[in-house]
Formats: structure tokens, C-alpha cells, sequence
């Protein structure tokens, strides 16, 4: 036998630490599970692939930058134009953040700890946000600092980067809470990815067949609320009202005002509340 | 010092009423809890973490609320679940460190706490690998292990020998009588079977459709018996009709006869006739009362 000596059962003495603790070092377990860390290989591949290609569109800017002496992509395009890869980071790794609790029923162990379902949901909300502000913003402040070495003529776009960053941080909480709300509700893995991608490729496909049909029937000002279906778009019209970045939408715009910044946070709120709801009835079980 | 007491505790459920007024205490040491699937130990339990409350009624578990205080009250005890709950995809270590963090312990600590525990649990090198790939065995000692990794004063096992093999459940059975003794930790533990709780427990509380049916010492359920068992080779019917004869009382009981001692007189009674009978004597042992039987009987009044 391997047990040379038994020193018996130690018991323990030293400090217990409260909630806040718990909710802090589940947020960062979560976040590591989100990309794969702590996990075989194979679950490491599917994150950092698509950080890579995040990273992609930075280098070249950068390069264009430093070769040509001109921006290549703008900050405040930069989540709109790479949002096929944000959204399927959303629909690959939001599953593993919540759907394992679920499906291998594991919430009754945290659930026996001094931890509430309140704090467990808000750890799972914070790390997803932070994984997803991170795929954004890494990209982000790599161009930034690269604009800010080769030095381009004129003064560096900051004030752009950091709207940039305040709406990525926007994005990444809309989506998670979207992204986490879905996958709770189906939570074998492979549902729930096919289900927050199904739900992305609905808003986006929406947008430029309703946008086409309100346009087609001459009502141009009504065309310009089609955007606010994907919530790339709706993000960044807030952009575009709080910061005064230029529209990526093609066409006039998006409406004015704040009702995209108030349709937001309806969203998020509506997005939590199911969460909450979810996980009300899956803690009574 | 009560470990936990309740008073007229009652839980509805909208069709059923899972407990009924239940009154009960008990001190340090191994409980068991025994009851049929449905009797309301599981909805106990969850009473007890503070996780549902009571209709009415009240509960406190180490003096402690369990409607005002549960937060406090979750910190201070460990519970395994009776179903399975554990990710496959993360080893037992990951798994075990990750939730002694959850109970508050800090990085390092939760680290040590985390071998150590796997190690009283006896899992050794397979810690490192995923959870997906171990025997129900193996799994039962993780959750056993996540239950007692933050030095708990009191642990609820739910059905902990389920699924377990014959080997597997003797083990499981010492460890559990282990963590009651040398550790030094008090345990409620469930279970349908009433042999398994004999052997380890020191307090036994029957309940059945909510109600408490009863709750003594173990040596109260157990103690001996004014009877003793007799076996014989062949010839059962004729000992039984001469220890009639000479005044005994004596019940068949399958192969073996269950005679009343009135005192030491009847054991010699016994060897007497079977001397004269030329009867091959197999056994003559004292009678024990075993759970099974108060339960049954009690049942029976109910």
C-alpha cells in the first residue's frame, strides 16, 4: 500500500470567509471553464480559435496602419463587423457556463453552501460578460496601442476606442444575459448552442427582409427601426447616440434618440428576469 | 447540546402533505434516519439547510433557526445528495477544491482540505482524472468527500449506500462510522434499509408518511430479549412438543424454535430434552431484537 503513515483526520481552524468570497471564486471558475481552462484540450480549442480570429482583423489594421498610413477597421465598427464570430463564441460557450449545473444537477451542492441562487446567477452573468467584453476589447486595445506606436498623423482616436469599450461592455452584458438565459432553458449542451446560434441567425436574417419590405412600401423613416433587430445593430445605435460614432448601418441610420439605449436595458432586465425565474424553479427541485 | 431539534415541524406540499407535525431531537453523535421512499426524509433535510420552509412548525440545527438563519446554518454543515451531481467533465480535485472555496475556505486552504478529505474518503491517484470515468463507488466517495471538505460539525447523507455493491457498502458504512467517531463530526444519515443503520448508528428515528413513528438509542431497539433461538438437526417437532409438555412457552420460527426464558432453569430444560431425545443440537442463542422488528411492529399500530 501507498499509505505509509496515517495522521488522521486534522480538523480545520482557519478563517471561513463569507459570500462575497464564494460569488467571487465561482465568477472566476466560470470563467475559466468558459475558455476551457482547467479542462481537457478539446475544450480549449473552440475559445482560443475564435480569439485568434478576433485578434486577426487587429493585426492587419495595425499593419495598414504602419504600412500604408491608414486606419483599416474604425473602433466603433469593429463589434459589428466581427459579430458572426462574437455570436458563436456566445452560442459555444454560454452552454458550459450554465448547462453542466443543470443537466449533472450539481446546483444542490452549491445550494447546500452558504451561497444563494441569487449570487450563483450573478457569478455565471458576471464571468460570461467579462468573456465576452474580453473577445472585444483584447482586439480593441491591441489596435489602440498599435495606432498609438506608429503615430499617424492627427491626434489617436481615443475618445473612439474608449466608446468603443463602454458599448462592447454594453454588448457583452446584453448578450450574456441572452446567451445564459437560453442555454439555462435547454440544458443539454448541443440544445442550447443550436439555440442561442438559431436565435442570432433569426434577428440578423430578420433585419434585411423587414428593413427591404418596410423600404419597398416607401416608408423610409419606419425601414431604419429594422436594425434594431440584431442586437449588434441595436448596440450600436446606442453607440451612436451616446458617443457620436458613425452608423454602420447602410442607409439613413438608425431612429434617433435613446429609445435604443431604453430598448437595452428593457432587453437585459427582461433577459434577467427569466434567469432569475429559471433558476427559482430549478432550486425548489 | 441538541444537534438538531424540531417542533411540530410540517411541510404541504400542494398534494401531499410531506411532513406531519414532527417533534424530534438529537444529540451528537451517528442518526439515522429511516423511512420508506416518500416518508419525508428528503424533504427534511431540505427543511433542515434551510432551503424550504416549514408550513409550520419550527427547526433549529445547532441551535440555529433554520428560517432565520440558513446561510449561517449551510456554512456549518456538509450534505451529499442522493442523486448523482457531479459534472463528469472536471476531476475529483478540481471539483472538491471548487467547492470548499464555495464554503468560504481561502485558495490554499481549500487545497489541503481538499486532499486531505480525498484522502479519508480513499481516492487516491484517480483524483486527477475526470469524475465521467469513475465507478458509482468512486463517485459516492467524491460527493461524500465535497460534503466534508469544509470541516462541517454535522453531515446529512442521503441514501449514502445506494447503488453501492456489497463490498462497497461495508466500506462506505465504516467510513461513515468513522467521520462519526474519530472525526468527530455528527451525522444524520438516510436510508430504506434498517440492517445498515444497526451497525453504525447510536440514535435511530423512524418516520413513515411524515410522522414520527419513533426515536430511541440504538441499545433501545436492540437490547436482548427474554428468548432464546434453538436449532436442531432433525426432530424440531418433537423437542417443541416436550418443552410444552414441561410448561415452556415455545413459537416455530421456520427451522428454529423461539423458546421464553423464565430462568436458567428453561437452558437446562432445553438441554435436557434434547439430551433425552437424542436430538443433535446446532444452536441455542440469546435473542436480540433487531430494527426490523420494532419497525414492523409499530408499523402494525399505526
Amino acid at each position: 500500500m501507498s499509505e505509509i503513515y496515517d495522521i488522521g483526520y486534522r480538523h480545520y481552524d482557519g478563517p471561513r470567509l463569507g459570500r462575497g468570497h464564494a460569488t467571487r471564486a465561482l465568477t472566476v471558475h466560470t470563467l475559466r471553464g468558459v475558455f476551457g481552462l482547467g479542462r481537457t484540450a478539446r475544450g480549449k480549442i473552440v475559445p482560443f480559435g475564435l480569439v485568434a480570429i478576433m485578434l486577426l482583423p487587429a493585426i492587419v489594421s495595425i499593419a495598414m496602419m504602419a504600412l500604408l498610413g491608414q486606419r483599416g477597421l474604425s473602433y466603433s465598427s469593429f463589434a459589428v463587423v466581427m459579430q458572426a464570430v462574437v455570436a458563436i463564441f456566445l452560442a459555444a460557450q454560454a452552454p458550459t457556463a450554465v448547462a453542466p449545473d443543470l443537466r449533472f444537477r450539481v446546483l444542490p451542492l452549491y445550494l447546500s453552501r452558504p451561497v444563494t441562487i441569487t449570487e450563483y446567477v450573478t457569478a455565471k452573468v458576471v464571468a460570461m460578460t467579462a468573456a465576452l467584453f474580453a473577445l472585444v476589447a483584447v482586439p480593441l486595445t491591441l489596435m489602440y496601442v498599435g495606432e498609438l506606436l506608429v503615430d499617424l498623423d492627427g491626434p489617436p482616436a481615443t475618445k473612439e476606442y474608449l466608446g468603443a469599450l463602454a458599448t462592447g461592455l454594453l454588448l457583452a452584458l446584453l448578450l450574456s444575459s441572452f446567451g445564459l438565459a437560453l442555454a439555462s432553458f435547454t440544458p443539454r449542451r448541443g440544445l442550447g448552442v443550436a439555440s442561442v446560434i438559431t436565435v442570432y441567425l433569426l434577428s440578423s436574417a430578420s433585419v434585411p427582409i423587414v428593413y427591404a419590405m418596410l423600404e419597398s412600401s416607401g416608408n423610409d423613416a419606419a425601414a431604419r427601426w429594422a436594425w434594431l433587430l440584431n442586437p449588434f445593430w441595436l448596440v450600436d445605435a446606442v453607440q451612436a447616440w451616446l458617443f457620436g460614432s458613425v452608423p454602420n448601418a447602410d442607409g439613413d441610420g438608425y431612429p434617433a434618440g435613446p429609445v435604443s439605449g431604453v430598448l437595452v436595458v428593457a432587453l437585459i432586465a427582461a433577459a434577467l428576469a427569466a434567469l432569475a425565474l429559471r433558476y427559482r424553479k430549478a432550486a425548489s427541485r | 447540546m441538541h444537534i438538531l431539534d424540531t417542533e411540530g415541524l410540517t411541510r404541504r406540499f400542494p398534494t401531499v402533505t410531506a411532513l406531519d407535525g414532527l417533534t424530534v431531537t438529537t444529540g451528537p453523535g451517528v442518526t439515522g434516519l429511516v423511512g420508506a421512499n416518500g416518508a419525508g426524509k428528503s424533504t427534511l433535510i431540505k427543511i433542515l439547510l434551510g432551503l424550504l420552509p416549514p408550513t409550520s412548525g419550527s427547526a433549529r440545527v445547532l441551535g440555529l433557526d433554520v428560517t432565520t438563519k440558513g446561510a449561517q446554518i449551510r456554512g456549518l454543515v456538509g450534505y451529499m445528495p442522493e442523486h448523482e451531481c457531479l459534472p463528469p467533465d472536471v476531476s475529483a480535485t478540481e471539483l472538491v477544491v471548487h467547492l470548499a472555496r464555495m464554503s468560504g475556505l481561502p485558495r490554499t486552504a481549500a487545497r489541503e482540505r481538499a486532499a486531505d478529505v480525498l484522502r479519508h474518503v480513499g481516492l487516491a491517484e484517480e483524483r486527477y482524472r475526470a469524475v465521467g470515468g469513475y465507478s458509482t463507488g468512486m463517485k459516492q466517495r467524491v460527493k461524500l468527500a465535497q460534503a466534508l471538505v469544509h470541516d462541517p460539525k454535522l453531515i446529512f447523507l442521503d441514501e449514502p449506500t445506494n447503488g453501492l455493491d456489497p463490498r462497497g457498502r461495508d466500506e462506505m458504512l465504516t467510513l461513515i462510522r468513522r467521520i462519526g467517531t474519530e472525526f468527530g463530526i455528527s451525522v444524520l444519515v438516510t436510508s430504506h434499509l434498517l440492517g445498515e443503520l444497526e451497525r453504525i448508528c447510536d440514535h435511530v428515528i423512524v418516520i413513515d408518511g411524515g410522522r414520527l413513528l419513533r426515536s430511541s438509542a440504538i441499545a433501545d431497539f436492540t437490547q436482548t430479549t427474554q428468548s432464546v433461538t434453538v436449532e436442531v438437526d432433525e426432530g424440531t417437532g418433537a423437542l417443541a412438543e416436550r418443552l410444552t409438555q414441561l410448561g415452556h412457552g415455545v413459537t416455530p420460527h421456520g427451522r428454529m424454535l423461539l423458546v421464553q426464558v423464565g430462568g436458567p432453569e428453561t437452558l437446562d430444560a432445553i438441554r435436557d430434552a434434547a439430551a433425552d431425545l437424542d436430538l443433535c443440537l446446532i444452536r441455542l442463542e440469546q435473542g436480540r431484537h433487531r430494527i426490523e422488528d420494532v419497525f414492523k411492529d409499530e408499523a402494525a399500530h399505526v
